[in-house]
């Protein structure tokens, strides 16, 4: 199928824009992440998430009576469960002298395999809609409704717009927590704010992309904005459209190229674009530095002569 | 060998060998990097299979052996390029590889049959199914033999390199002056972890393995500073919440690996709630008693190793 036929149906449409719209709101938000040195605490929130998609799940169905697999009830637990998780970590380290990657490991077993036995009460029993639950692991992009699009846009819009309305705070909390305190910037709102969107960003992907690989889509495209650009509002608006652009391709490669799971195909295009980056990003690559060193050598060679 | 004496030996002996070079993990601050590892199995066992078409050949075990190498050697080369900032090395390799290793699954690529959940939380029962025979006599799961094979040899290793070991994880300036090979000890106790890693995702799982790595060591470094000692209660811990998660898992009837993961965060939580009340009470009404104890400890273990 060509890009073309592929934008003009209206499910491939829905299904391009949906992860398009994760991929930026998860590579916009991921650089404050990345910048914050926190990269794996996605991870943990990623994995942590997956008790929250289903127990809300189990309670949409079971106490409410709504589709379990409506996208704001799944963000709702997601979210819960990722914050708690992460908050979990921090307090360890906090009370004993376990040290954070420790807590963090810790956590994100516990979460996960709690996930996975909740997985198991659900798939034995009699819930409706329960097809397609094991998809939150990675990801089934062809499910996105036209709701859940409008439901990403909005959840995504809004963190986006927090992002807009506490810049100077983002920016400052995240480059120089110190100065920010002096400056008068209360940590106490700034970093539950970014942390915040940290979370959402992260949890975004739970339907079309997955939670085993979400950790990718929040710091990979920070990697390979950092290597183009040097300043903030740079970074976020390169690395927003690195990972809204490679979420589309992927998208596209995984349903009409390849067939096979929209994550992990987008995954691995956020991953070549980086390495492209890393090698050959003009001004502080790999390739780029190995030039000017040659240049320098050859340089150092005629002076002697 | 009965199916169900099988099943609970190769859970305690898989999280007995898991459990011993975690204790050097957690100390060297390295629990994040067996989540990477972890992760890193599945390509490797998958383009094994791909080449030899047999699930028990040795070559799946170097690929995946060889995959989990290959993270840990391209995470420590692009902190050292100094392009990527913080933790983020370790997080960009193995979703990649991992990824990578979902499609090859989910394309049967190589017709190789595993599902997603087993990927992530292993099957110990499918682990037991397998068994050794030699002249006639059922021994037993084959893969708990392996297993074994690697408690031992991580054991032995272990004991071999202790001193080199405990030095160079608390202290690798002055483990170099004095003529030990710091990076030779870091290879061996890496090379360990990724044969370790390798051989419990068989019966364990990606997400599995790194709570029978990393929680067994956390909960008993809240117990004892000591580390003869955090060993042993290390070993302790990983037998107990094997068996016992085993046990809850049969008797209610839910996943073995996902029930374990569960028991081992329970236990630590459990243990951090236990010690940490205990410390809030001795603390304020009697410093003296809490006080030789601390200097101890700090002489012992509190030196931080220089990253």
């Amino acid at each position: 199928m060509g890009p073309l036929e592929f934008l003009t149906d209206h499910t491939y449409r829905t299904v391009f824009l949906g992860t398009g719209v994760i991929g930026v709101v998860a590579g916009a938000i991921g650089v404050f992440a990345y910048l914050r040195r926190q990269s794996m605490i996605s991870d943990v929130i990623a994995h942590s998430a997956l008790p929250g998609a289903l127990g809300a799940f189990l309670i949409a169905v079971t106490a409410l009576g709504i589709d379990g697999r409506s996208l704001p009830a799944l963000l709702i637990g997601a979210v819960l469960t990722g914050t708690a998780a992460a908050l979990l970590a921090n307090l360890v380290t906090h009370v004993s002298t376990i040290r954070i990657d420790t807590a963090m490991a810790v956590v994100l077993t516990l979460f996960f395999g709690i996930g996975m036995l909740l997985l198991r009460v659900i798939s034995d029993g009699p819930y409706p809609g329960k097809g397609g639950i094991g998809d939150y692991l990675f990801g089934n992009a062809s499910v996105i409704t036209t709701a859940d699009l409008r439901t990403s846009a909005v959840v995504g819009g809004a963190v986006l717009l927090l992002v807009v309305l506490f810049w100077k705070e983002f920016a400052v909390r995240t480059f120089d927590p110190a100065y920010a305190s002096g400056l008068g910037f209360s940590a106490r709102i700034a970093d539950p704010l970014i942390f915040t969107a940290i979370v959402i960003a992260t949890v975004i992907g739970v339907k079309a992309v997955g939670l085993v690989l979400m950790v990718a889509l929040v710091i990979t495209p920070a990697a390979a904005a950092r290597q183009w650009v040097a300043s903030l509002p740079a970074m976020v608006l390169l690395s927003g459209m690195i990972g809204g652009l490679s979420a589309g391709a992927g998208t596209y490669l995984s349903i009409a190229v390849i067939p096979a799971p929209t994550g992990p195909m987008i995954v691995l295009v956020t991953f070549a674009v980086m390495v492209v980056s890393l090698l050959a990003a003009p001004r502080r690559s790999l390739i780029t530095r190995a030039l000017a060193r040659r240049a320098l050598r050859r340089q150092l060679q005629r002076e002697l002569q | 060998m009965s199916f169900l004496v099988g099943v609970i030996l190769l859970a305690v002996v898989t999280a007995v060998a898991c459990a011993l070079p975690g204790v050097f993990v957690v100390l060297r601050r390295e629990s994040m990097v067996v989540d990477a590892m972890a992760h890193a199995v599945l390509p490797g066992i998958v383009l094994g299979y791909a080449l030899t078409h047999d699930l028990r050949s040795p070559v799946l075990i170097v690929g995946a052996a060889a995959a989990t190498l290959l993270v840990v050697l391209g995470s420590e080369y692009l902190a050292r390029t100094g392009l990527v900032a913080g933790d983020a090395p370790v997080g960009l390799i193995f979703p990649a590889l991992f990824a990578f290793g979902v499609l090859l699954v989910s394309r049967s690529f190589g017709q190789v049959h595993l599902d997603t959940h087993a990927v992530l939380v292993g099957d110990i029962n499918l682990a037991t199914f397998t068994s050794l025979t030699i002249g006639g006599v059922d021994l037993g799961p084959r893969h708990l033999w392996v297993m074994l094979a690697l408690a031992v040899l991580n054991a032995a290793v272990i004991a071999a390199l202790y001193r080199p070991l405990v030095l160079v994880t608390f202290d690798p300036s002055y483990a170099r002056s004095i003529g030990i090979r710091v990076t030779g000890v870091t290879t061996v106790l890496m090379v360990l972890v990724a044969l370790t890693v390798t051989a419990a995702f068989h019966a364990a799982g990606a997400v599995l393995v790194i709570a029978l790595i990393v929680a067994p060591a956390a909960s008993a470094s809240l117990l004892t500073r000591r580390i003869p000692a955090l060993i042993g209660v290390t070993l302790v811990i990983a037998a107990a919440v094997a068996l016992g998660g085993f046990w809850v898992a049969y008797l209610l009837d839910l996943p073995t690996g996902a029930t374990m993961a569960v028991g081992y965060g329970v236990v630590f939580l459990a243990t951090l709630a236990v010690t940490g009340m205990r410390r809030r009470r001795v603390q304020p009404t009697d410093p003296a008693a809490a006080a030789p104890d601390t200097a101890h400890d700090s002489g012992e273990t509190q030196t931080a190793p220089a990253a």
